[in-house]
């Protein structure tokens, strides 16, 4: 059996290969539009092929993460190009804000170091679990995906003004939490 | 709580504004081939739920090879799903459907630490067609051909075509085609030798032995005589036949020439164009012929798929005249003692090149 437009998502989530193969040939050309928009400036082929290899190994590892149909895979796979092209690109200039998810990445790296990436990773994520949903999503797109203010504005249905002030409020929340937060605390 | 993919779920961003960019069929074949890599790496790597693929995945290979009945074969998963496509670059479309028509094989023979994999066989009842891989453990340069003999059971005689590509340092993928003549088996049995790799760029050569053996069975193909000829300039084409396959159809024909036109040409030679009356443009590859002389030959050649809606096929005969001199030909003569002597070129009255359109040779498609 062959994976087409209508079958490719759940196959997918069974981890057939083919699947793999039909989301590489249909949805290159934007993958690799988004990456280079966003990594041109480091005039670095290098990252550019490694970012890419590295969006479709995570698309492949969380598929079952992912819900709804074909057209929302389209958006999800583009979501999840843009922010790993944005964390490749904060890698490369060492400015990291924001861990990374280290996961996919990990086959030279030591236990220890998993364990160190892993903890970050889970860490943060928890921190942000926290917020409200709205301050959640905002959070999300204004500093994993990169957008602007103005853009989150439009999309929520929300004015500027109110979106600045809820991440400020945010970044509040999250600084008092995580400074309470104990070393190798895990707090939910 | 969620993870990050799952947030990243519901905080989608807008996908209308986002150019995408053109991609090749070897930028694609790269990236699958690293994505398979690190999945393979994964697979030893984690728990019981890989393990489980990995078993699937044996045990699919077993089942085809003992469908083939050859086991001292190894499986090998293909670095390209389809080497057909992947080697015509969506250019011509001629190849398109081959791969759903033809034999997953799978079949690799290592020798001096290259690895060679037959991926597919398809024999449409005029020509074989064999994609394949080759896997190796140093870099072979930017060109390489392969030295090889092909045997086919009960032919006489064969021509064919070869291409090579290469996809990174260690590997390669190629399609080789070839025509058997005086088959009357719609079974053939192929025993393919590969004795060495010829690197262009170094001149070097890597010995080695890969042989394959296996049976093809010709795809299903339906027989159309024709027996419509034109003329035109002294030259005249026949079209005989044509067979129709699930991916292609194949067109026989022939040529003749006048005394005129050969005492002015030293070869005349032509080539069809093919397309249908819903304008459909058809891509083709001459699977050679034979003949007495220059002149007067039998070819066939193979186009894609057939617009099933078609009603008519249109065929245009190109024939562009030659004049041979010492920079475009050669030939030499062995005599029965193993003596060479050099051909003579004769003298003919034309020069340089001419070539000429046929009129259309209109086909009424049988249903």
């Amino acid at each position: 059996m062959k994976s087409n437009e209508r079958n490719f998502v759940k196959r997918l989530q069974k981890q057939k290969e083919d699947a793999l193969e039909f989301v590489v040939d249909t949805y290159l050309p934007i993958i690799k539009g988004i990456t280079h928009k966003v990594l041109i400036p480091l005039h670095d082929q290098g990252i550019i092929d490694e970012c890419i290899n590295d969006i479709f190994l995570s698309i492949w590892n969380n598929s079952k993460k992912f819900k709804g149909d074909a057209t929302d895979f389209r958006k999800w796979i583009c979501t999840v190009a843009k922010f790993k092209a944005i964390d490749h690109y904060r890698k490369a200039r060492k400015e990291v804000e924001f861990s990374s998810v280290y996961m996919d990445m990990n086959a030279d790296l030591s236990a220890e170091d998993e364990v160190i990436l892993l903890e970050d990773q889970s860490e943060l994520v928890k921190l942000i679990n926290q917020l409200e949903p709205v301050e959640r999503d905002i959070f999300i797109m204004k500093y994993f995906l990169g957008l602007k203010t103005e853009e989150i504005a439009k999309k929520l249905g929300l004015t500027n003004a109110s979106i600045d002030n809820r991440v400020y409020r945010g970044k509040k929340k999250l600084n008092k939490k995580a400074a309470s937060l104990e070393l190798g605390e895990n707090r939910v | 709580m969620k993870d990050i993919y799952e947030l990243l779920n519901d905080a989608k961003i807008d996908d209308q504004d986002i150019e995408e960019m053109p991609v090749t069929e070897l930028e694609k074949a790269k990236v699958k081939n690293t994505l398979k890599q690190s999945i393979s790496k994964k697979k030893k790597r984690t728990g019981w739920k890989t393990n489980v693929i990995a078993a699937a995945a044996v045990i699919g290979l077993t089942v085809t090879t003992i469908g083939l009945t050859f086991p001292a074969y190894a499986g090998n998963i293909p670095i390209i799903g389809d080497i057909f496509r992947f080697l015509d670059n969506d250019k011509t479309g001629m190849y398109d459907n081959y791969k759903e028509f033809s034999t997953e094989m799978n079949l690799t023979q290592e020798s001096n630490g290259i690895k060679i994999t037959v991926n597919d066989a398809v024999f449409d009842g005029e020509t074989v067609a064999i994609t394949y891989s080759i896997d190796s453990d140093r870099d072979l340069g930017e060109e390489l051909t392969i030295f090889d003999t092909i045997d086919i059971k009960g032919a006489n005689g064969m021509t064919g075509s070869s291409q090579i590509s290469k996809i990174d340092d260690t590997h390669y993928v190629g399609l080789d085609r070839m025509t058997p003549t005086g088959l009357t088996s719609e079974n053939i049995d192929v025993k393919w030798k590969i004795k060495n790799l010829h690197l262009l760029e170094t001149e070097q050569e890597i010995k080695g032995n890969w042989k394959f053996a296996f049976s093809l069975q010709a795809t299903d193909s339906q027989v159309q005589l024709t027996n419509q000829s034109v003329e035109k300039n002294g030259v005249t084409v026949n079209i005989e036949k044509i067979a129709f396959t699930p991916m292609s159809f194949i067109v026989h024909y022939n040529q003749a020439a006048t005394q005129q036109v050969q005492d002015k040409w030293h070869e005349a030679y032509v080539e069809l164009k093919a397309t249908d009356d819903l304008g459909n443009v058809y891509s083709g590859d001459g699977n050679g012929g034979s003949g007495t002389d220059f002149y007067t030959m039998s070819w066939s050649a193979t186009f894609g798929k057939l617009d099933p809606n078609a009603t008519k096929l249109i065929i245009t005969p190109h024939v562009p005249f030659r004049i041979h001199d010492a920079s475009n030909s050669g030939g030499v003569e062995i005599t029965a003692d193993g003596e060479e002597r050099e051909l003579p070129i004769p003298t003919k009255t034309g020069v340089g090149k001419e070539e000429f359109v046929m009129e259309d040779i209109v086909i009424e498609l049988e249903k």
